[in-house]
């Protein structure tokens, strides 16, 4: 997970509006299944959980598995009531974690 | 030998992922989709209808295969889809993800891209919270490349 | 002394004296650690490092590239392919063949991409997606055609058409005499229209693919993070001379804002066409001592990004002077150039006249026009940044010929002609394709 992960999260919305919410972060999802040019099976090295919390409340979370494409990409919507912070999370097969945060203004 | 080739059609490289698939639309025995759905439904019935699949009807090759579901549902905390599970009959591997929605979700959708090994069936079924399962598919052919992808 | 030392060694400081006071005065300073001039695009010729290497020497074949060698076949620097037959050969004797096994080998796609890459073939091989290059054969065996006929023309179609697309598949040894008797045999079996699957398997009724995706967004195309974050930093990562790019162009969004249109261009220090990503080698070496020579993640990163800060402007190359009307000859000549042991030149697959805007098997062929406007482009097939001279590379593999490496004259040549098929379009860097 070598770069930033990129968010496209509005940065004010109504209360009640329905947003739209786009993620994108960088990594190989390597399956498992690819063979190296030497003929070795490469290892399965995904990311295998994403996470998106609204002020600490679970809002849309996805369990991936090898048959999602490479940079791992959501868009997805949120029903926003009150001004806060997103805080979205990657996590990788070998238990790192990557987090990102965004806020929002909602009047 | 078929197996082997969708194995190898999961491999990033020279060529497309159908390059190494056996020609012709027939598939092999089941690649467990099915077990996998009838896990994830305990069992029970899920009822074709009220799920929207967005796929290209033919993929230039399956390693970025824009998907998008949505299923109808007034999303409220008391009657709100839960899960959806994205299945596909003729990857390796069939299961590709499960979406966790919940009230505060708005919709009950989500897009991203998927590997497709093949010309095969995505399949989903969404489950909502107070335990109703359907279901809807979708085939996308994965083209076959010309001289070597 | 470091000074007089350091001045007369960089090319850099030789062009910002000569320029004139002011800039010379910034260029003592540029070596002395203080303020740097910025706006070197305004002083002339842009230094070169015209001996160093552009691409890896000796030149290999990328790791997971086919591995087979086609020296005995044309490239596009060296003629070497077996020459046409004179005419048909007669039988010596009846034909045999197996049916069963010729309708496997008209779809595998392991030699040469298969006869279902370009002809319908009623049932064979329960096809997915054949290509329309040449003509519907699903009806060829009451077409009237005798054995001889059907062997001569899969062993070497020259023999009827000397002008034909058709590989020599028996001339240049795809397929053995027994195979293409086998062939001959399945041909026989066809005399009933394709029964498709699909409509998406009939390639008259399928959708001509259109590029939607908004290639400028990093979310939908991975070749924008060497726009937004790879090449800014290379911008700014001071070489072994010392300076950055940066050092002498301070601002590259207004500099460059046309320059990458009008590239490439003929080169006269070193007596060929020269492409952004050699430019890019040899510029860099000169000025700031940073090896990034062509093919390299710095240097394809750096190449789409001097290209997209033209994004908007018109593709205009020279093709009026002398010297770039030669080359664009050249060029010229060299798309019509038969080569590989598939026998194809350029023309066959991307001109309106032979194979462009058609299918070979599931992909669409595209004209020449409207291919240079989005190079370097991210290949979603190979999850990288290709630029048009991996591009032409992996055309040469694929038809079985030998590549060559990228800064080749011939390549050159090759890219001044195709860029020119897209003056008056206009530059949207980087592209995303299969």
């Amino acid at each position: 997970m070598a770069e930033r992960p990129r968010l496209k999260v509005p940065k004010e919305a109504k209360k009640g509006e329905v947003i739209e919410i786009k993620t994108l972060i960088s990594h190989a999802m390597e399956s498992g299944l690819r063979k190296d040019d030497s003929g070795t099976l490469v290892p399965r090295k995904i990311i295998n959980r994403f996470t998106c919390e609204f002020n600490g409340k679970a809002v849309f979370a996805c369990d991936l598995e090898p048959g999602m494409a490479a940079n791992p990409y959501f868009q997805f919507t949120v029903k926003v009531e009150e001004s806060g912070t997103f805080r979205f999370s990657w996590t990788d097969d070998d238990g790192t974690v990557v987090t990102a945060d965004e806020a929002i203004t909602v009047t | 030998m078929r197996a082997l080739s969708r194995r190898d059609a999961l491999t990033l490289g020279v060529g497309t992922a159908a390059a190494l698939a056996a020609p012709g639309r027939s598939r092999a025995a089941s690649n467990g989709a099915e077990v996998e759905i009838a896990k994830f439904t305990g069992g029970k019935t899920a009822e074709p209808g009220r799920i929207a699949i967005d796929l290209p009807e033919i993929a230039e090759n399956g390693t970025a295969v824009p998907l998008a579901v949505t299923v109808e549902s007034p999303m409220t905390a008391a009657d709100h889809v839960a899960e959806v599970l994205v299945i596909a009959d003729a990857n390796p591997m069939p299961r590709i993800a499960t979406f966790h929605f919940t009230a505060l979700s708005g919709r009950a959708e989500a897009a991203t891209r998927i590997r497709l090994a093949a010309t095969e069936n995505v399949i989903v079924v969404a489950r909502t919270n107070d335990g109703r399962f359907y279901t809807a598919r979708k085939e996308v052919k994965v083209t076959i490349g010309g001289c070597g992808g | 002394m470091r000074l007089a030392r350091v001045v007369s060694q960089t090319r850099l400081a030789r062009i910002c004296w000569r320029a004139g006071g002011p800039v010379a005065l910034a260029a003592l300073g540029l070596v002395l650690g203080l303020a740097p001039p910025g706006n070197a695009e305004k002083s002339g010729a842009a230094p070169l490092a015209l001996d160093a290497d552009a691409s890896a020497r000796p030149w290999v074949r990328y790791h997971g590239w086919p591995t087979r060698d086609s020296a005995q076949f044309n490239s596009l620097a060296a003629l070497a392919s077996p020459p046409a037959p004179a005419g048909p050969r007669k039988l010596d004797r009846p034909l045999t063949g197996d049916a069963a096994k010729g309708r496997v080998l008209v779809a595998d796609r392991t030699r040469g991409g298969s006869c279902l890459a370009c002809h319908v073939m009623g049932p064979a091989g329960n096809a997915d997606l054949p290509g329309n290059v040449g003509p519907d054969l699903s009806e060829i065996g009451k077409a009237g055609r005798d054995d001889a006929w059907l062997f001569n023309y899969v062993y070497d179609a020259r023999a009827y058409n000397p002008d034909t697309l058709m590989p020599p598949w028996g001339t240049n040894g795809i397929f053995n005499e027994a195979e293409i008797g086998d062939i001959v045999a399945f041909l026989k079996t066809l005399t009933t229209p394709a029964q498709y699957h699909d409509v998406l398997d009939d390639p008259a009724k399928r959708p001509t693919p259109v590029e939607k995706r908004d290639n400028l967004d990093s979310m939908v195309n991975p070749g924008m993070w060497a726009v937004e974050d790879k090449a800014p930093a290379l911008w700014a990562l001071p070489g072994p001379n010392g300076p950055a790019c940066a050092t002498c162009h301070r601002q590259p969004a207004q500099a460059f804002e046309a320059w990458a249109a009008a590239m490439p261009k003929w080169e006269p220090r070193l007596d060929k066409v020269l492409g952004v990503e050699e430019f890019v080698t040899r510029h860099a070496k000169a000025t700031t001592g940073h090896v990034w020579l062509m093919q390299s993640e710095e240097n394809t990163a750096l190449a789409v990004y001097l290209r997209f800060l033209a994004n908007g402007g018109t593709i205009d190359v020279d093709t009026q002077s002398a010297p770039a009307k030669a080359a664009y000859g050249r060029g010229e000549a060299l798309s019509t150039r038969k080569v590989g042991q598939l026998n194809f030149a350029c023309v066959d697959c991307h001109s309106p006249q032979r194979g462009a805007n058609k299918w070979i098997r599931g992909q669409w062929l595209a004209q020449m026009r409207g291919q240079l406007d989005h190079f370097p482009t991210w290949r979603t097939s190979q999850q990288a940044i290709w630029d048009i001279r991996k591009r032409f590379q992996w055309c040469q593999v694929a038809i079985w010929a030998n590549e060559l490496p990228p800064h080749a004259k011939e390549y050159g040549d090759l890219e001044l002609y195709l860029t020119a098929q897209s003056n008056g379009l206009k530059l949207n860097v980087p592209g995303i394709r299969h």
